[in-house]
């Protein structure tokens, strides 16, 4: 397998202190790979610098060897897609319409969807299973049919790579269960997948590779068979004294 | 069971309201509206000429009439229901650009200082550059437009609080940058008194008046107003995206600088031709896009021709009540804009309010 993304000595920092200093990561196309880390330890900030969307102070993310913040932003929206943890719609738009929305990038300025569009924006309904909700007001939906239907529109994109922030995010057991299985289905179908998650139940059930961000600015990055053990986890979230909680978390 | 079903039922059909042949018989519906305003407009004033009177002049000139009617409808009515209802149309394009551009449907062009940048342009232009033109098209129109868009960079700049722009900070700088431009125009007013600005705001254009409108003027914002609507077009799509958030539409494949420098100026351009033909009008752009929207959804593909039908309308019948309500005067037609405006703008904010848009 290639590098389908990669990291290339990244440098990035908000303000004074960088949040990445140098860091170099790999990820293989096919991969599915869960990104761990406490609040604050640039979980976002990763998936925005590899989408594009943030410009690192120093250093390169190549998209198979294509600097992304070289490449016009169209042929990125093509190849990934990033879904934020959340989408405020100030308007009243129909759960189609902002599907149809990740036709974007394929459309000239005064280009109707083609039939291929409407293709492509019916079959990311479908595997997202939002077809019956198409003509509902974004806004009035649910939580776990509103992260559906962000996904639908990453979908849309028809992406080779799937950038999640927090997926699973305020749903209930069912709805989570149903959001990796899609994650699932579609790494299957050869999306390369990089997530990040709070639940490591999760993490451990669904990716097999996994990006450990921890709290000293350290990054680790390998299977998460191998990485995700008690003492890791412990340091990456600072979990110092023994509470009849923690036992939770591990 | 029947209460929730009941509440479930306008979500449901959202999409059906929305559909091709509903947008067509919209735009269909509004051309017949627009063409019964205009007559209504021309035939409702001080001397009132029959409906039928001003067709068989409009098309085939030389009937019955006699020259004093065709002298009124030509050169008085005529133009100022055209002027009518260019600014109406001008406005509320406008309105449906900066609502889009800052996700918020309180981003009226006047409430945000646009009009009153384009304003302050048109008064200096006015006073310190009488005969001076570009291209030709009038310092005035052009000054306005170079205020509109300085105004709208500044607003953009200020008001905007990590890659957001909450309602509050909009709002507040709006009304600020609109009291020093308002000013500073009445400021030009004192330097020279005796002027031809002087005198049209007399007439009411700082409120907001259509009265003086001529021919050659409204040539130049025809032109003006036509290219700003025809080039939002090409921005609907930009706008759709933009209204999921500026770094999500960057996702989606938008250059957010270059549509964000786009919208800014053709909303200018718009703003300019309204201003320059209407003054300070208020609120038209934030009434009509909300009804557009109630209408026919959010989609600006759709919102733009709409909005564009809906703004024209609208002024035209808001004109003829404002010179006809008060007979023999007339009222600056801003003044009645402001009287339904003002409300629906504060019921907006209190919606906004509750529904967190954006806070």
């Amino acid at each position: 397998m290639k590098a389908l993304l990669e990291f290339a000595d990244v440098t990035f920092s908000y303000g004074r202190t960088p949040l990445f200093q140098e860091t170099s990561l790999v990820v293989l196309g096919g991969e599915r790979v869960a990104l761990v880390g406490a609040n604050g330890t640039g979980k976002t900030t990763l998936l925005k610098l590899a989408a594009g969307l943030l410009k690192p102070a120093a250093g390169r993310v190549l998209l198979e060897g294509r600097d992304v913040r070289l490449t016009p932003r169209r042929d990125v929206a093509r190849e990934i897609a990033y879904v934020p943890q959340q989408l405020i719609v100030p308007f009243d738009f129909t759960v189609q319409e902002i599907v149809e929305q990740g036709r974007t990038p394929y459309l000239r300025m005064f280009g109707s969807l083609r039939s291929y569009d409407r293709v492509a924006v019916g079959h990311a309904m479908e595997v997202t299973s939002i077809t019956h909700l198409r003509r509902r007001i974004f806004n009035q939906l649910s939580g776990g049919e509103q992260q559906r239907v962000k996904i639908a529109v990453a979908l849309a994109q028809e992406p080779r790579l799937l950038l999640l922030d927090e997926p699973t995010q305020h749903l209930d057991i069912g709805r989570q269960a149903e959001i990796l299985e899609l994650i699932l289905e579609l790494n299957e179908q050869g999306v390369t997948i990089i997530s990040a998650l709070h639940d490591l139940s999760a993490v451990r059930a669904a990716f097999p590779s996994i990006i450990l961000l921890y709290l000293d600015r350290q990054i680790v990055q390998g299977a998460t068979s191998a990485i995700l053990r008690q003492e890791t986890i412990e340091r990456a979230f600072d979990i110092r004294v023994q509470s009849r909680f923690t036992k939770i978390a591990l | 069971m029947e209460v929730e079903l009941e509440k479930r039922m306008p979500a449901e059909t959202g999409m059906d309201r929305r559909s091709l042949p509903r947008f067509l018989l919209a735009i269909g519906g509004l051309f017949v509206l627009l063409l019964i305003a205009i007559l209504i407009g021309t035939a409702v004033g001080a001397v009132r000429v029959k409906s039928g009177a001003i067709l068989s002049m409009l098309f085939h000139r030389h009937g019955s009439q006699t020259t004093a009617e065709e002298a009124i409808i030509l050169q008085l009515r005529l133009p100022r229901v055209i002027a009518s209802a260019l600014v109406g149309a001008a406005l509320s394009v406008a309105g449906v650009l900066f609502q889009g551009l800052f996700r918020n449907p309180l981003a009226d062009p006047y409430v945000i200082g646009s009009q009153g940048g384009a304003a302050l342009g048109a008064a200096m232009a006015i006073l310190v550059l009488p005969h001076f033109s570009i291209l030709g098209f009038s310092a005035t129109a052009s000054l306005a437009f170079l205020g509109s868009v300085v105004t709208m960079l500044v607003v953009y700049s200020l008001a905007r609080v990590g890659g957001r722009t909450p309602v509050v900070t909009l709002l507040l700088v709006g009304f600020a940058l609109s009291t020093i431009l308002s000013y500073s125009t009445t400021f030009f007013v004192y330097l020279n008194p005796q002027s031809d600005l002087a005198n049209r705001l007399l007439t009411g254009w700082m409120h907001g008046s259509i009265s003086s409108s001529e021919w050659p003027q409204i040539v130049v914002a025809t032109v003006l107003i036509g290219a700003g609507t025809i080039l939002a077009l090409p921005l609907a799509r930009t706008l759709n995206a933009l209204a999921l958030g500026e770094e999500y539409a960057e996702q989606l494949g938008v250059r957010v600088e270059t549509a964000r420098l786009g919208i800014i100026l053709v909303g200018s351009l718009l703003t300019a031709g309204a201003v320059s033909l209407g003054g300070l009008i208020g609120f038209v752009g934030l009434i009509v896009p909300h009804f557009c929207r109630l209408l026919q959804g959010p989609d600006h593909l759709r919102l733009v021709p709409i909005a564009a039908l809906s703004g024209a309308i609208f002024l035209i019948l808001a004109d003829t009540l404002a010179r006809t309500i008060i007979a023999p005067s007339e009222l600056p037609v801003g003044i009645l804009t402001a009287f339904i405006g003002g409300p629906s703008f504060l019921y907006l904010l209190r919606r906004n309010k509750r529904e967190e848009y954006l806070a």
